[in-house]
């Protein structure tokens, strides 16, 4: 006879209270217990080993890590790739979501049916078929140059398949898909209470001021949360140029992310303890940029309380 | 009361389940299934799927479940199969690759079918040799080829220009396709792809200077030098344009669809002879086959007769002998044998060749009477590929990109090639 108003007592009862929580989420705790733990640890004990798919794999100690960070060419190579594609498009596609998710917050008519519309690049995204439709767009003859011949005369360059741009163009796929942050951003707006703008007005603030001095602070929570998912999710990115490059991070390994270097090295060339140790070390970069961030939160994220 | 009722219904429901699940298992038991793994185009996969389902035709109760996908997503499946103990029961070999998988363990030693479920008598001692690795036997031959240049005639024609044939220097072969770009006065048409990031086009330029690519020992045979030639070569097909840009070369994914020649771009492509089959299937211009531009006066012969591809069968397979029966009627018997035709090389059995000499097409016949001509302008097979062969060649089409979008000259090209080509090497 429990009831919801009795202080917790004791951690038995804790426990008790959060295993319905736990049921629910029983289907993704199996999963990562059985499918995703696993294999991580075991990529831990392989990065320290010569593993190469098919034979016993045999203790090397550091000398995969030692090869990284003081014979590898290539990783830093894919290092620069990497950091490129995450410092222009997480800034861009955040930028873009935020004035997207501002507009839609004016209270226009059918307002999902615009949320649904700009959130569809997102669902598609990460997707094959959308990194193949890229692929066209973005070609010598593509529509893209087809456009801009007509309406300038202009004749491009094939985007994708010159090194100098080819990053470019994965870029503007990824800030392309803003939907996500966008529909965060807009639930984030319409958090801030409605009498804040009614009273800076009445003070006879501006619509700048009001939103560098209201929506932007207010918003801090939300802008963070999303730098922090999109920059790790851009860390990651694997698909687009995988598909644009088809798999060689080619022209001239000017789309040679840090993961699509760490797919070839294991299962292109069958240096999968190596790709492994690659892995590792991209696991720490990432750990270190959400540290960084969560540290640097004190002193621009302002909560409500 | 009605607890009790509950579970009686569940028990009987239960049995009933289990009961059904017992008569359906002797049916599902006599069915034997196989899996196929092989790259290549539609065209292959079309007369593999037919020779399978002709097999069961023949063998009832085997079933052979054939899996496609091309050349570069290949390896890498086959390597994450390998390492689940998943690997076909059937599997499509190649040359550079058969050494690595026979010596890690992943393929079964076929010496104990011979002359038994494997009839290899029409084979002559080269052809088996080739799938030989230490002397035990894990490839069958499922055709000999060799490199080749496939053009489009009637582009040339067109122009008032010659087909161009193996009897062409590099030089004059470089001259004719600037002619023939300039002639054809097409926007984006060039006379050649550039082969200049081809592995096997650069094995045959090396190899003309009395060279191997990989020596018996597993080191470079090339020297910077010609690395350098070959760089500056197709440097200079792309400055005289000659060859495609360097930019639409760059989306060739070293496949028969996005081949130049394939589409549109360009009149010339350089590929392997039984390939001639696939790109004519994608190709609306009749296309020729001849050989590469030789090396000019007192230069060695830069090709080679090599086996197109073999059929392995997997260590781990649960079903060897029934694998080996599918080889078997590839090679051996009439349906299987004019299933794949000459799609896959020339038939290195003679008695094979017999059999589908009659009903060869033009296209059939162009690729054997290839063949029988080049037989004797050929020099020896090479050592096989050693270990980091396959990085090579992913590095040899980025060094060339970068000399054809200007990052590099040709020059320290070849420098930096073998370069980094003695390091992958060194490591293995």
């Amino acid at each position: 006879m429990a009831s919801i108003a009795q202080p917790s007592s004791g951690l038995g009862q804790t426990v008790r209270k959060s295993l319905p929580a736990y049921g629910f989420l029983s289907p993704w705790l199996i999963g990562l217990f059985c499918l995703t733990a696993g294999p991580v640890l075991a990529s831990l004990y392989l990065s320290f080993t010569n593993f190469d798919l098919i034979q016993t794999p045999r203790w090397v100690g550091t000398a995969n890590y030692e090869r990284i960070f003081t014979n590898d060419p290539k990783f830093i190579a894919a290092m620069k790739v990497t950091f490129t594609y995450v410092l222009l498009s997480v800034p861009f596609k955040l930028a873009f979501a935020l004035m997207l998710a501002m507009a839609l917050n004016r209270g226009i008519q059918g307002l999902s049916i615009y949320r649904a519309i700009f959130y569809l690049p997102s669902l598609l995204g990460a997707s094959v078929a959308i990194a193949v439709l890229w692929r066209q767009v973005f070609a010598g003859d593509g529509l893209l140059n087809a456009v801009l011949k007509w309406a300038f005369g202009y004749q491009g360059p094939s985007w994708i398949s010159n090194p100098d741009y080819a990053l470019y163009t994965l870029v503007s796929l990824s800030i392309w898909q803003f939907g996500s942050p966008m529909i965060i951003f807009l639930a984030g707006l319409r958090q801030i209470p409605q009498d804040m703008y009614e009273a800076a007005s009445l003070d006879g603030a501006g619509p700048m001021r009001q939103m560098f001095k209201i929506t932007l602070p207010l918003l801090t929570p939300v802008i963070f949360f999303n730098g922090v998912i999109q920059t790790i999710e851009a860390f990651k990115a694997f698909t687009p140029a995988f598909i644009v490059s088809e798999g060689t991070g080619g022209p001239v390994d000017s789309t040679m992310f840090y993961t699509l270097y760490l797919y070839l090295e294991g299962f292109a060339y069958l240096r999968m303890g190596y790709a492994s140790a690659l892995a590792w070390v991209l696991v720490v970069i990432i750990a270190f940029f959400t540290a960084f961030s969560f540290l640097s939160a004190k002193y621009w994220v302002h909560y409500d309380d | 009361m009605t607890h009790a009722m509950d579970r009686r219904r569940l028990m009987t429901g239960t049995a009933a389940v289990l009961g059904l699940g017992w008569l359906s298992l002797p049916a599902l038991a006599q069915e034997k299934r196989l899996r196929m793994f092989w790259w290549g185009s539609k065209e292959r996969a079309d007369r593999t799927f037919k020779g399978n389902k002709l097999y069961s035709a023949k063998n009832p109760g085997v079933k052979i479940d054939g899996e496609t996908i091309g050349w570069s997503d290949y390896w890498p499946r086959m390597a994450t199969q390998a390492a689940g103990r998943n690997l076909a029961d059937v599997i499509q070999m190649d040359y550079r690759y058969i050494f690595e998988y026979a010596r890690r363990g992943a393929l079964l030693d076929l010496n104990p079918y011979v002359g038994k479920a494997l009839d290899l008598s029409g084979f002559d001692k080269n052809s088996i040799d080739c799938g030989k690795v230490d002397g035990k036997l894990y490839g069958i031959n499922l055709g000999n080829n060799s490199t080749a240049m496939l053009a489009n005639i009637s582009a040339f024609e067109g122009a008032g220009l010659k087909v161009p044939t193996g009897d062409l220097t590099w030089d004059e072969y470089g001259k004719l396709c600037a002619e023939l770009t300039k002639a054809a006065k097409k926007d984006g048409f060039y006379g050649s792809m550039d082969s200049g990031g081809l592995e096997p086009s650069f094995e045959v330029f090396v190899r003309q200077r009395g060279k191997n690519l990989y020596s018996e020992d597993g080191k470079a045979g090339f020297s910077a030098e010609d690395a350098s030639d070959w760089f500056a070569y197709w440097d200079g097909l792309r400055q005289s344009k000659a060859c495609v840009p360097a930019d639409v070369q760059a989306l060739d994914k070293q496949n028969i669809e996005t081949n130049p020649l394939t589409l549109g771009k360009a009149a010339v492509a350089f590929a392997h002879s039984n390939q001639l089959v696939g790109y004519q299937a994608v190709n609306p211009n009749k296309l020729s086959i001849g050989m590469y531009p030789s090396g000019g006066a007192g230069a060695k012969p830069g090709q080679y007769l090599k086996p197109s591809m073999f059929f392995s069968v997997a260590g781990t397979s649960k079903n060897p002998e029934d694998a080996v029966k599918v080889i078997n009627f590839v090679i051996n018997d009439p349906e299987g044998v004019k299933a794949y035709g000459v799609e896959r090389g020339v038939p290195p059995s003679s008695k094979s060749r017999d059999l589908i000499a009659a009903d060869l097409d033009a296209l059939g016949k162009a690729q054997v009477d290839y063949i029988a001509s080049v037989t004797s302008k050929v020099g020896p097979l090479p050592p096989p590929p050693p270990k980091g062969a396959g990085e090579i060649a992913f590095l040899l089409r980025r060094t060339n990109e970068e000399v054809g979008f200007g990052r590099i000259k040709p020059a320290e090209a070849g420098k930096k090639f073998l370069t980094e080509a003695s390091s992958i090497l060194s490591r293995g």
